[in-house]
């Protein structure tokens, strides 16, 4: 290391310019607790990350403090790329000591990140979408705050269909992959509890952008729901299309998994009226913690909070909470001493169940708000229901070693 | 002929650079990373530098070596040397199988062959999920010791140790490409990306030299992706996508394509500048962008041919220019 | 059931026709200059958020159809003027280098300006609903995208078989010496013919936004159809560039009745198989 120092004080331009994140990262191993925001900031999530930044910077501005010393906050930029989040993870903890992680947007970067930090025995909280975080590839580091799919399906498609109970045929949208299936065994389980009829199902791969086909399908089969399972961009499209379709006037539409307010505002009120959305947060909510978030992210950024400032807010304060409450920042025993923690959540009282690291917390059904009934730009949508369903006892599929 | 020796000045730059890179970057993972590319942009070079042969198959062979290693180890209980060595012959096997169909036609036909069967890749890796992982990608891909007949030789769970293991596969791959394009068969294709009618008309089968270039290719980019696989314990779709075939062309043309040297160059400034820049500015791919500009421009050959022209500017041209293959 | 196919063909149609617009500007520009234009997506999205952007400033889509992608090919003549006409004597691996970084520049120059979440863009007042056969409807926005197209498509068919500008396009692309030898100048030609091209990738964007709205990474997607189109129509041929998008289109609607899983994975299996079968394409010359 001592070489490595006296060489960049040489003044070799080129060389300490190479060795630039040497210098950047190693100042930060000072502090007493320090914490690591791993976000998309560029690459093809950058949407998401920026949001995800500012949650977690605001978390530790309001919530640091309580530690006594100051919490040091260290981004990570994930570049949307699973295998540079998992190297500079690894670096991290290899040479830093880093044991307290939170954030990763993609299903796939949160799954390997998790294993990583296992290994190094830290503690890793994600918002990202994929069941098996908490499911079949759980972990003792892991926790994750989003509801899984089958939380969502049901806090969708029982209240919606418990208000229309004449709406009796469905119509499912599914990208085909591990995500999308999860999303369509849980609704084909509920739509035979419920007595719906599941008239049929278009699949599209991940790289869909044109649903006309598949819009095409569904309007044949004449279904009084169209319940449509992919999120993002696709779902974006998708909803475009059904719209131009004609789809809206002939059915109810429902997206169960979307991504909450950036995604309405993309999408505008034109679209979005009457259009049904499951959501995992919404800025709306009446909680106690909620409105003084509300209140908080107005004052230092001036916009209403969305899912993902939202999620890593509250995820980077529930870590900071475990640290306090251990007394120590050594990650195994903090992620000990979140297990079974309860608290107060943006979504009001939130748990973290100890069997799979699983936050038990409310998920939402929204109703797309026509523009002549908009309060302000954000208010986009109606809240309809809001409810807590996961799966429970043997249905947990987490085998925690 | 210098080209023949092991140890010319070329070689012994390489191995400095491989002994000091751990030390000037901040971590021997991000060291690691910087050598499976450049192994990948060099296997790339072998194409397009000495073939003339722009291929966007790479990012496959890539995947196809992450994946197979990655399965022989987890299903297989394949140790180290044997995973890397299927991943090496079925990145063999997938290369020699799109070169065979890809090399019957040239030009932009032949590039847009190349992407179609990387697509179709994809889209099989994307579809086998159940092996693949799917969108999740492949996880708890081990990273075996060195062992030789069940004795452990040497334990790679330190980064240092694995950098160590990369790096000499990395030079043996190094020397070994520098010999073989010292050798016949190197001239011969070059003859043949400079003029594959005169090549033909000397009586060269032009065909079987360009597969066997694409059989070492996929080869050596297989055996990239397997250690890549390794590195980061998760093969990721990503390692399959189009994208990653991007990456480690557009490394070699940084890297400048006159020269065995010039992937180093290339995915080391792909790698650290992405380190560094994406710490500042999130937006830095923008600056890549101009910096791609700038290359076309002013620097076709790439960092190499600055390097070359530096050299010359200093009176060492002799020695720059008896280093070029 | 007869009736669903009908619909995946009309939707086929729909979609053929705006791949052929986004393709045939690539073709075009391949044809003539021998320039592998790999920024075409980008062109494409720019044309979206111009679109977005204009409809905000005027609130007339007219006014987006028609600045939108003269705006783009604007830019595009300057690209030319400063960049790209450096390069023609080069390989195409420089082609490629070049405009991956034009790409990357506008990507991200688009998420300075526009942020990094999509926009919307509502579909203009007066085609707005449904045409409807039985339990059928078609999206009049649809039908006047395909009306337009066509008519587009005609306008450039005439431009380039019917004027002197086609004349020395189409001779150019076989020997550009002769056409300098004709007094024509040839820089001014090749930079027109660079605008022309990437200006209909501007156009076939603002026309997809109100389908896809406008979104900084959507490029390279569009890019890959493209190059699908225009590989399989034959490189540097309007008729197959028509042709190849109508096939893409049809093959991709028609998938997703029939077997969707695979509709992505078809259309580059029928890429290689044109190229195996026909090696210049459907239409294409040696």
């Amino acid at each position: 290391m001592l070489t490595r120092r006296s060489f960049l004080k040489s003044g070799l331009a080129a060389t300490s310019l190479f060795a630039a994140p040497s210098i950047l990262k190693s100042a930060h191993a000072a502090a007493p607790v320090t914490f690591y925001g791993l976000k998309s900031l560029s690459g093809s999530f950058a949407s998401y990350g920026k949001f995800a930044e500012m949650g977690s910077q605001l978390a530790v501005k309001d919530y640091g403090p309580l530690l006594g010393g100051a919490v040091k906050y260290v981004t990570i930029d994930t570049e949307s790329n699973p295998g540079k989040a998992v190297r500079k993870v690894q670096e991290a903890m290899a040479q830093e000591g880093a044991a307290l992680f939170q954030g990763c947007t993609l299903s796939s970067t949160a799954l390997a990140v998790g294993k990583e930090v296992a290994k190094g025995g830290g503690v890793f909280m994600t918002p990202a979408g994929a069941d098996e975080i908490t499911g079949t590839e759980c972990n003792a580091s892991t926790f994750r705050w989003t509801v899984p799919t089958y939380g969502a399906i049901h806090e969708t498609v029982r209240p919606l269909f418990e208000q229309n109970p004449k709406a009796k045929r469905w119509y499912t949208i599914t990208p085909q992959y591990v995500f999308g299936e999860a999303l369509l065994s849980a609704a084909k389980d509920l739509f035979q509890q419920l007595g719906i009829e599941h008239i049929g199902n278009s699949y599209h791969s991940t790289q869909e952008q044109e649903f006309s086909g598949y819009l095409t399908n569904a309007m044949a089969a004449q279904p009084d729901v169209l319940l449509i399972l992919n999120f993002g961009g696709q779902a974006s499209n998708c909803l475009r299309q059904a719209a131009n379709f004609g789809l809206k006037q002939q059915m109810k539409v429902l997206l169960a998994w979307t991504a909450g307010l950036d995604w309405f505002q993309s999408l505008g009120p034109d679209l979005l009226e009457d259009v049904y959305m499951g959501a995992q947060y919404w800025h709306q909510v009446q909680t106690p913690m909620n409105i003084e978030l509300v209140k908080r992210v107005k004052e230092t950024y001036g916009i209403s909070p969305n899912y993902p400032m939202a999620a890593d807010y509250i995820s980077t304060k529930v870590i900071l909470d475990g640290v306090k409450a251990a007394g120590t920042a050594d990650g195994r025993a903090v992620a000990k001493a979140m297990e079974g923690m309860t608290y107060e959540g943006p979504t009001g009282k939130e748990t973290i169940r100890a069997a799979d690291h699983q936050v038990i917390k409310d998920y939402y059904l929204l109703k797309g708000k026509a523009k002549s009934a908009m309060k302000d730009a954000d208010d986009l949508a109606t809240l309809i229901s809001s409810g807590q369903s996961f799966p429970q006892g043997d249905k947990i599929a987490c085998k925690m070693a | 002929m210098r080209d023949s020796m092991v140890f010319d000045r070329m070689t012994l730059a390489v191995a400095v650079i491989l002994a000091a890179l751990p030390v000037l970057l901040p971590s021997a993972s991000l060291a690691g990373e910087i050598l499976i590319f450049a192994m990948a942009a060099l296997a790339c070079n072998l194409l397009l530098g000495y073939g003339g042969l722009l291929s966007f198959g790479q990012g496959l062979f890539f995947g196809v070596g992450s994946y197979l290693s990655a399965l022989a180890m987890i299903h297989g209980g394949a140790g180290l040397l044997s995973a890397l060595l299927i991943a090496m012959a079925a990145g063999a096997a997938v290369a020699t199988l799109v070169g065979a169909m890809s090399i019957r036609r040239t030009g932009i036909y032949f590039v847009m062959l190349t992407l179609a069967f990387s697509q179709m890749g994809y889209f099989l890796a994307y579809t086998l999920s159940d092996w693949t992982g799917g969108d999740n990608g492949l996880l708890d891909v081990p990273r075996p010791d060195l062992t030789l007949f069940g004795v452990t030789l040497v334990p790679l769970g330190n980064p240092y140790a694995f950098y160590t293991f990369i790096a000499v596969l990395f030079f043996i791959v190094f020397v070994g490409a520098k010999r073989l394009i010292g050798s016949p068969f190197g001239s011969t294709l070059v003859a043949i990306r400079e003029n594959e009618n005169r090549a033909l008309a000397v009586g060269y089968d032009t065909r079987h030299f360009k597969l066997l270039a694409f059989t070492l290719s996929g080869m050596v980019t297989a055996l990239a992706g397997a250690l890549y696989g390794m590195l980061i314990n998760f093969v990721p779709l990503s390692n399959i996508e189009l994208s990653m075939s991007d990456n480690i062309v557009i490394m070699t043309i940084i890297g400048g394509t006159g020269s065995l040297l010039g992937p180093l160059l290339g995915a080391g400034a792909m790698v650290i500048l992405g380190e560094v820049l994406s710490d500042i500015w999130p937006r830095w791919m923008l600056l890549l962008g101009v910096g791609l500009i700038l290359i076309v421009m002013f620097l076709r050959g790439g960092l190499w041919g600055g390097v070359e022209a530096l050299a010359a500017r200093f009176g060492l041209q002799r020695a720059a220019k008896e280093e070029r293959p | 059931m007869l009736n669903l196919y009908l619909f995946q063909i009309l939707n086929g149609l729909g979609l053929g026709m705006i791949y052929f617009l986004i393709a045939v500007g690539l073709t075009i520009i391949f044809g003539l200059l021998n320039f592998v234009n790999f920024a075409h997506g980008a062109f494409f999205m720019l044309g979206a958020y111009l679109c977005y952007t204009l409809l905000q400033l005027t609130g007339a889509y007219w006014v987006a159809l028609i600045a939108g992608p003269l705006i783009v090919a604007g830019f595009a003549w300057m690209v030319e003027k400063v960049l790209i006409r450096h390069c023609y004597h080069l390989p195409h691996t420089f082609h490629i280098l070049i405009t991956v970084g034009i790409a990357l520049i506008l990507q991200e120059g688009s998420i300075l300006v526009w942020g990094p979440i999509g926009k919307s863009v509502p579909i203009p007042d007066m085609l707005q609903g449904v045409i409807t056969f039985g339990k059928f409807a078609y999206p009049k926005y649809r039908l006047f995208l395909i009306m337009f197209s066509a008519v587009v498509g005609f306008v450039l068919w005439v431009l380039l078989e019917r004027t002197r500008f086609g004349a020395l396009v189409r001779a150019g692309s076989e020997n550009p010496e002769m056409v300098s030898l004709l007094g024509a100048d040839i820089y001014r030609l090749f930079s027109l013919t660079f605008a022309l091209g990437v200006g209909l990738a501007g156009l076939a964007g603002v026309l997809s936004a109100p389908l896809r709205g406008a979104h900084p990474f959507m490029g390279p997607e569009v890019l890959g159809l493209a190059f699908v189109v225009v590989v399989i129509g034959g490189m540097g041929s309007f008729t197959g560039a028509l042709v190849g998008g109508l096939i893409i289109g049809l093959v991709q609607s028609l998938m997703s009745t029939i077997w969707p899983q695979g509709a992505s994975l078809m259309i580059y299996a029928a890429m290689a198989a044109v190229i195996f079968l026909r090696p210049y394409g459907l239409f294409g010359r040696a």
